[in-house]
């Protein structure tokens, strides 16, 4: 160790007795630490502090309310993240990583059939060999769980009947994992095989023996799980469209692909509470239903967060493995260790839903969009898990970010015999999105203008309202659009370059946060509660429950806190894997996380830097507002050697409390409409980017690459750009996954075919295009320090903008994803026989003659540009709703000026032929409308 | 089911395996079909060698043998019986951390960190033999390690930054949480003074 420790810096140096001992009781102490190994204060780092409050930092958005509590020291700085050093050393412990003391290994028997009856399991078998401590099946824990309160439809091994290849049917503890594996093969089963339903097209229909019953609100007999019908606006605007388009698209499921693969770790302690090991993304829902299905109270167990080794929405559910550790462990009296092979992570999924989806989309004289049709039939598989959301989320979040003259959206999950679909990356709203806009790159076409002035034209201003009453505060939307197509050289490749070569654009709109916590009324409980407790020694211990899942969580938490109290960063150290020490949060989903539990962090740290400036302003006289904080001193603004250090106001703040502690919450304002509904994609913020990719395409073989991508995102703030660059790059990884190679095959059996990382394809480093991210930052009025999401919106723009550059290149244009080298040959050379069997290397590209639209477009884009400035600036503050464009009042209810204006969440009779495919779900009665529930 | 089983594992004798680990002397009782994966995990304790697949897919698993990546799901303990392994645990000189491994944490080459190890250990083979690689030349080395959540370019830019450090074009970096060269920093001082303002 070199030049060794020492304990007390700057004691006891020169004091040595005679025989050179230390002189005992003498020793100095200086008050104990604040600096780190910095003695100095550092400068003010004026580049870091807005303009608004005398710093330089340039504020194009306008100023912001937390801007007073800038310091310079950490927001909008390049971060390495705070747990970064935990793993480039291999200590970052994940759920296979924790080793208790006598621990056991636990296996899971899963069923062998899609759907079947489980008539008795036999484990006598099991039991007498030696070596296995524990068995558990269904009987041992009937009570069912779920993500949301409303479909809790799981259970920790299959009661009654398996629903997929993979489900849960038992599982055992043993010595090791060979005696355990052994064991599997000694249950003995009778089953009652069931016809299973793959296709969700199937699952509109009449079943014999449906895979859930929800009584009295099942619909009819079918596997209908969700079913939605939402209408806004004018439909009688669609009359007479000059452009329209009409895309139906079939989308493939997508697993998230984290590299770690599920594992979980349970040990009931000495005094019978249940500490329970896992990697989730949302530890408090887990915590939920162990409580259920264990039926021991929250309080007495012990969710321990690993680190996460990569989520993506896929460690968001509590899990019924979850469960089979603790009962193990409870049984066995000792700790239970269970951990899933890769394969097992695809039989528990919660990956994208596997989905058809149509669109239909018109545009006016004026290039206004009109109409916007969506229907999208997903299948959710075997359990709810997020569907009921996620039914929503495939319309609702496709009403932004442009002007919808009306607004007409049938979904419908399905349950089907397959591995779960859930929560994943861009939740609901990726597939949609991506239809959209490919449908809007076919209305430019058809009135030959510019895709990106179509765009510029329509979209809506900062402060307004979508046409379900979604309320957008800061929007970045336009700044993305501009930037992507200067840094891209738009102008001059699009539609000019050669056959195979191809540019497009896309665009995306994502919520920051729900606007709704799942479990509780936002009225009653606040989504998010931050805790700070500050020692003698200085050191700022930050409670919260936000679930870093590698996303930088804990670093975002922990920078703002450093920002407010003007501490360096190693100051700060962040506690948020125990629930018994955090305050209750709702974790790591709908990209919540900087918006909600940073503000909480801000709000807390704000009533200990109060307390700090009232203790200097008794030891200097100074009022707090004309004091200064800067790097662990407090000094008067005109003369900064007046002032006290940190520690000084520190201490002299603690006198009579002792330790300086502090709770922040969060909560988000009442917003919404009041229709059915509503609450879905709810949110305070909402995240805008835009992407333009690049792509080659083999015209021989139909291969794509994707080359470059320019990808704009508002984040309204990037608290640590390192931080939001790389979400948007890693966002277009993922993406790019889906969109050109990614897809879990389900055979003609059902069967899943593909649960490994070799015929799963996901990008590896050589597929991967040059991406050139570019923050934009709109300052969100109530986001921390005006940050907004940055994790899951990026995702949403990347497909579209390749789907468009394919056809840029081809001039086919395929609504088939992901778009492999066969789904595009396919294209291609039905393309070639349309024409007249011509090869491949003749095809035309296509291109681009301006027509006098553009004009108009480009014009009202440069008006609109000037409105939209005034109002993000909060010069203009007038209202804003959806419909505006179309020239009504924005003071009036809309219903009230037009005949017609529609607000509706149910077909009227006269609809439902009509009806797109997942629309055929209305044509189904609940049970309760036919008199029972059977 | 019911019929007559087929044990999963065969029954393998154990045996003494032995290899140098992060330049110190291991030995373990296993099997003699074990894989090293198995063994550098639950034998020796090297918890830093992470499990994505078993399959050879992922690359989480890589260590070195002799200086060598190497997929250690992939290999039997036996074979490298005796040979020198050094896993993520062993890249630190004592409480130094290797550029590679500071240049992840500063470029943002470690997200969720969970692939980071692998990386490491192909970054740090690839930085032996060759001092001054090229952006293709760093994807090359890195093809066999999946990373999901930083899209690869930012551990590109780490492994570049290493290489200039490496070469001494750069200045060592420091983390943030334990300078450097000191590891142990000293007991913090009070700051009370701004810089050129005396009490
Ligand atoms: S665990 Fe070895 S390559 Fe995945
Ligand atoms: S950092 Fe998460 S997989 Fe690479």
């Amino acid at each position: 160790m070199a030049g060794g420790y020492r304990q007390q810096p700057g004691a006891s140096s020169g004091e040595t007795r005679k025989d050179g001992k230390r002189v005992a009781g003498k020793q100095k102490f200086p008050p104990p630490g604040s600096g780190g190994s910095r003695p100095n204060m550092g400068p003010r780092d004026l580049d870091s502090i807005p303009e608004s409050v005398g710093g330089k930092e340039p504020q194009p958005a306008g100023s912001h309310i937390h801007d007073r509590y800038r310091t310079g020291t950490e927001v909008g700085k390049p971060r390495a993240l705070v747990d970064s050093y935990a793993k480039v050393t291999g200590q970052a412990w994940y759920g296979d990583d924790v080793r208790l003391q006598n621990e056991i290994i636990g296996k899971i028997l899963r069923s062998p059939y899609h759907y079947a009856k489980i008539k008795s399991i036999d484990t006598s078998k099991v039991e007498a060999l030696p070596g296995v401590l524990a068995v558990a099946t269904g009987a041992d824990a009937p009570n069912t769980f779920g993500v949301l309160p409303v479909t809790k439809d799981e259970h920790a091994m299959a009661v009654e009947k398996v629903r997929h290849v993979g489900d849960l049917v038992a599982c055992v503890a043993a010595v090791d994992e060979a005696t355990a594996m052994e064991a599997l093969n000694l249950f003995e089963i009778e089953w009652e095989v069931l016809d299973p339903v793959f296709d969700p097209r199937k699952g509109l229909e009449d079943q014999d023996e449906p895979i859930h019953w929800r009584g009295k609100y099942h619909v009819g007999t079918t596997n209908v799980q969700k079913r939605v019908f939402q209408e806004f606006g004018d439909r009688s605007l669609v009359a007479d469209p000059t452009a329209s388009s009409h895309g139906k698209w079939r989308m493939e499921g997508v697993h998230h692909g984290f590299t770690e693969p599920h594992a979980v770790v349970a040990h009931w302690d000495p005094n019978g509470r249940l500490q329970l090991y896992t990697p989730q993304q949302v530890p408090h829902y887990a915590h939920r239903a162990l409580s259920t299905v264990l039926e021991v109270p929250m309080h007495q167990i012990n969710v321990i967060r690993t680190f996460v080794g990569g989520g993506f929405g896929g460690k968001s559910d509590p899990f019924p493995h979850e469960m089979c550790a603790a009962i193990l462990s409870r049984k066995a009296g000792r700790p239970v260790r269970i951990t899933f092979s890769r394969e097992e992570v695809y039989w528990i999924n919660r990956g994208r839903h596997p989905s058809y989806i149509e669109v239909k989309m018109t545009a006016d004289d004026e290039a206004r969009i009109s109409g916007f049709d969506i229907d999208a039939l997903i299948d959710g598989g075997g359990f709810a898990s997020f569907g009921h959301v996620t039914s929503y989320y495939n319309g609702v979040l496709a009403t932004a970010p442009y002007e919808l003259g009306s607004f007409h959206y049938t979904g419908a999950r399905v349950w089907t015999n397959k591995p779960a679909s859930g929560a994943m990356r861009g939740h609901g709203a990726v597939n949609t999105r991506c239809a959209v806009e490919v449908g809007l790159d076919e209305m430019a076409e058809q009135m030959q203008v510019d895709p990106i002035d179509l765009r510029l034209a329509n979209l809506l201003p900062p402060h307004s309202r979508t046409i379900s009453g979604f309320r957008i505060t800061s929007n970045g939307m336009r700044q993305a659009l501009e930037r992507v197509r200067e840094g891209s050289d738009w102008d001059k490749k699009f539609r000019q370059l050669p056959l195979g070569k191809g540019i497009g654009i896309g665009c995306g709109f994502f919520i920051s946060g729900s606007g709704l916590p799942i479990h509780w009324d936002p009225n009653r409980f606040p989504h998010a509660t931050v805790h700070i407790q500050i020692d003698m020694d200085g050191g700022v211990t930050v409670h919260t429950g936000a679930a870093d899942i590698g996303q930088g969580s804990t670093t975002a938490v922990a920078q703002v806190v450093s920002e407010v109290l003007a501490l360096p960063i190693e100051m700060i150290h962040v506690r948020s894997h125990e629930s018994d020490t955090s305050p209750v949060d709702l974790g790591s989903y709908s990209s919540r996380v900087t918006f909600m539990n940073a503000n909480a962090a801000i709000r807390a740290a704000l009533d200990i830097r109060e307390k700090l400036l009232n203790a200097a302003w008794e030891m200097l006289g100074y009022h707090p507002d004309v004091l200064v904080l800067n790097d662990r001193r407090i000094y008067y603004k005109h003369d900064p050697a007046v002032g006290v250090s940190y520690l000084e106001a520190l201490h002299k703040a603690q006198e009579d409390k002792g330790s300086l502690i502090s709770s922040g919450a969060y909560r988000s304002p009442p917003m919404g409409g009041v229709h059915k509904g509503a609450a879905a994609g709810l949110a305070p913020a909402y995240s805008f980017s835009a992407y333009v990719a690049e792509v080659d395409v083999d015209v021989e073989t139909g291969l794509v690459s994707c080359t470059n991508v320019w990808a704009a995102h508002d984040c309204g703030k990037a608290l640590n750009p390192l931080a939001v660059e790389g979400q948007i790059i890693g966002s277009c990884h993922m993406g790019l996954g889906q969109v050109l190679s990614e897809k879990m095959v389900y055979g003609r059996t059902g069967h899943l075919q593909n649960p490994n990382l070799l015929e799963y394809k996901i990008p590896s480093v050589h597929e991967m295009p040059h991406v050139t991210p570019i923050i934009i930052e709109s300052s969100d009025p109530e986001g921390p320090f005006g940050a907004k999401e940055a994790g899951e919106g990026p995702l949403l723009p990347i497909l579209p903008a390749v789907v468009n550059a394919v056809y840029d290149a081809i001039g086919v244009r395929i609504r088939t994803l992901p778009l492999s080298m066969d789904v595009v040959w396919k294209a291609i050379s039905s393309k070639t026989r349309s024409l007249g069997g011509i090869e491949a290397t003749e095809l035309p590209s296509p291109r681009l003659e301006h027509s006098l639209l553009q004009q108009t477009l480009v014009e009202r884009g440069t008006q609109h540009r000037e409105r939209d400035r005034r109002r993000q600036r909060s010069e203009d503050t007038s209202a804003y709703v959806n419909g505006v464009l179309f020239g009504f009042d924005p003071d009036q209810p809309l219903e009230d000026q037009v005949e017609g204006w529609k607000s509706a969440v149910e077909p009227v009779p006269e609809q439902l032929a009509e009806l797109g495919l997942a629309g055929k779900a209305w044509l189904k009665k609940e049970q309760r409308q036919m008199g029972g529930d059977k | 089911m019911g019929e007559e089983y087929v044990k999963m594992t065969p029954p393998a004798a154990h045996t003494i395996w032995s290899a140098v680990v992060n330049g110190q002397m291991k030995q373990a009782i296993a099997p003699s079909n074990a894989i090293l994966l198995d063994v550098l995990r639950d034998e020796v304790g090297m918890l830093g060698v992470k499990r994505g697949c078993d399959l050879g897919t992922c690359g989480c698993c890589a260590v070195l043998i002799d200086g060598e990546p190497r997929l250690s799901c992939l290999c039997l303990a036996g074979q490298v019986q005796g040979q020198n392994i050094t896993t993520v645990e062993g890249l630190a000189e004592g409480a130094h951390l290797a550029p590679i491994q500071t240049c992840f944490a500063t470029h943002g080459g470690s997200q969720c960190g969970f692939c980071t190890p692998g990386f490491l250990m192909s970054a740090e083979a690839l930085l032996t033999v060759n001092k001054n690689p090229s952006r293709n030349e760093i994807s090359c080395a890195i093809e066999g390690n999946l990373c999901r959540c930083t899209g690869y370019q930012q551990i590109i830019d780490s492994i570049e930054a290493a290489a200039a450090i490496k070469r001494g074009e750069a200045p060592a970096l420091a983390p943030a949480s334990n300078p450097h060269p000191n590891p142990h920093p000293m007991g913090p001082e009070e700051p009370s003074m701004p810089p050129g303002h005396a009490r």
